[in-house]
């Protein structure tokens, strides 16, 4: 089965399991330090979450990845009871960026999801100085706030450059309740460690118990596994301005 | 004004060791890493997941040139990293970086923390 999505060309969801629908989606795209990748990635291990769907486009690279010999599309959907996640184990290219965005609250708009919670990084300079890193939240509906449940600052002011700043807006025009998770960690290395205190946010808010300790004691192994991806994202990071996040906004008041 | 210069330009002044920075002949990683030139100094860090902290070299091979060796705490396999097509195995990192304004060298500094190795170099004038 598959579900087409009308306006984007070359942009599907194919739908390979039983999807749930008033579902959670977690998404995990490469972005800043890899954040949101390597915390869904072990979202989907601690839940033995199961692949249902995958996302095909004209724009992606060319290319599948083997898992168990088994060749996957490089997005791809993970789902449990109530939970779902999206993940991409390749660097989301800047021109799939709005089809993606429009694409998926279109589906996730047909499944009558509860909650879109993405995940992601958000660099800081000094992070080697920082113990615990902090996490920050940016939510489509102002109200949203009890949802975080203390887990997380509220970001007042600033830019989400790439597909979590598209989402939250598309998110807000289609009152789907989003929030954005921004974690600190580093600009263009993996961090494992900043994926560890997102996922401890996502445990407070959805009530769940995810242990962290495989994230924090593999973080060496986990840093050198994602060089290359982390360096493949950067390189689309920088296509998307993606420093632009840094600047102050001009307007005050 | 702030440059900003990272692993990007790897493929520019200098030729690539590798598409993804394995080579397999030196047994050697190139790291990733990231340079920002501010007004009084240049920063530049390097990500050095299981470096051995006694194994850390830096050097100026020319006036524009920052050179990184580092060795690693254990050899590091493409098997141990989930991968059996490809074989190799690694025990050290290497890097060579272009400084694009004049720095003096001879006060660089360094600290290794979290695996990430961040050094400071003056600028001259």
């Amino acid at each position: 089965m598959s579900t087409r999505l009308s306006g984007n060309d070359g942009f599907q969801i194919v739908e390979t399991g039983q999807i749930p629908s008033d579902m959670i989606l977690i998404n995990g795209l490469p972005d800043v330090g890899l954040v949101g990748l390597l915390a869904a990635s072990h979202i989907v291990r601690a839940l033995k979450l199961e692949e249902v769907g995958a996302i095909t486009s004209d724009l992606l690279p060319p290319m599948i990845v083997l898992h168990g010999g088994v060749p996957k599309l490089p997005v791809r959907i993970f789902a449990g009871a109530s939970i779902a996640v999206l993940l991409s184990e390749t660097a989301i290219p800047t021109s799939l960026l709005r089809p993606l965005a429009d694409g998926l609250v279109e589906w996730a708009k047909s499944k009558r999801i509860q909650l879109m919670l993405s995940l992601g990084g958000m660099a800081v300079a000094n992070r080697q100085d920082i113990d615990a890193p902090k996490v920050f939240a940016a939510l489509s509906q102002k109200d949203m706030e009890r949802r975080l449940k203390g887990a997380a600052e509220i970001l007042e002011e600033g830019y989400i450059v790439g597909a979590y700043g598209l989402l939250l807006r598309r998110c807000a025009e289609e009152s789907i309740p989003a929030i954005t998770l921004l974690t600190q960690s580093y600009y263009n290395y993996p961090d494992p460690e900043a994926a560890a205190s997102s996922l401890n946010a996502v445990n407070k808010i959805l009530d769940l118990k995810i242990d962290v300790a495989e994230l924090l004691e593999k973080g060496e192994e986990i840093r050198l596994r994602s060089k290359d991806m982390m360096h493949r994202t950067h390189e689309e990071m920088l296509r998307m301005n993606k420093s632009h996040e840094d600047d102050l906004p001009p307007l005050y008041g | 004004m702030i440059w900003y210069l990272s692993t990007e330009n790897r493929q520019g002044s200098f030729p690539a060791i590798h598409g993804s920075g394995w080579n397999v002949a030196a047994a050697c990683i190139e790291p990733l890493y990231n340079m920002f030139v501010a007004a009084n100094e240049v920063v530049l860090t390097i990500d050095l997941p299981f470096v051995n902290p006694k194994g850390v070299r830096l050097q100026c091979p020319s006036a524009d040139v920052l050179e990184i060796y580092a060795e690693t705490s254990k050899k590091i396999t493409f098997k141990e990293l989930g991968v059996k097509h490809r074989h190799g195995e690694f025990t050290c990192y290497h890097a060579r970086v272009r400084i694009p304004v004049s720095v003096n060298e001879k006060r660089m500094t360094s600290k290794l923390k979290r695996g990430v190795l961040e050094v400071h170099i003056p600028r001259l004038g």
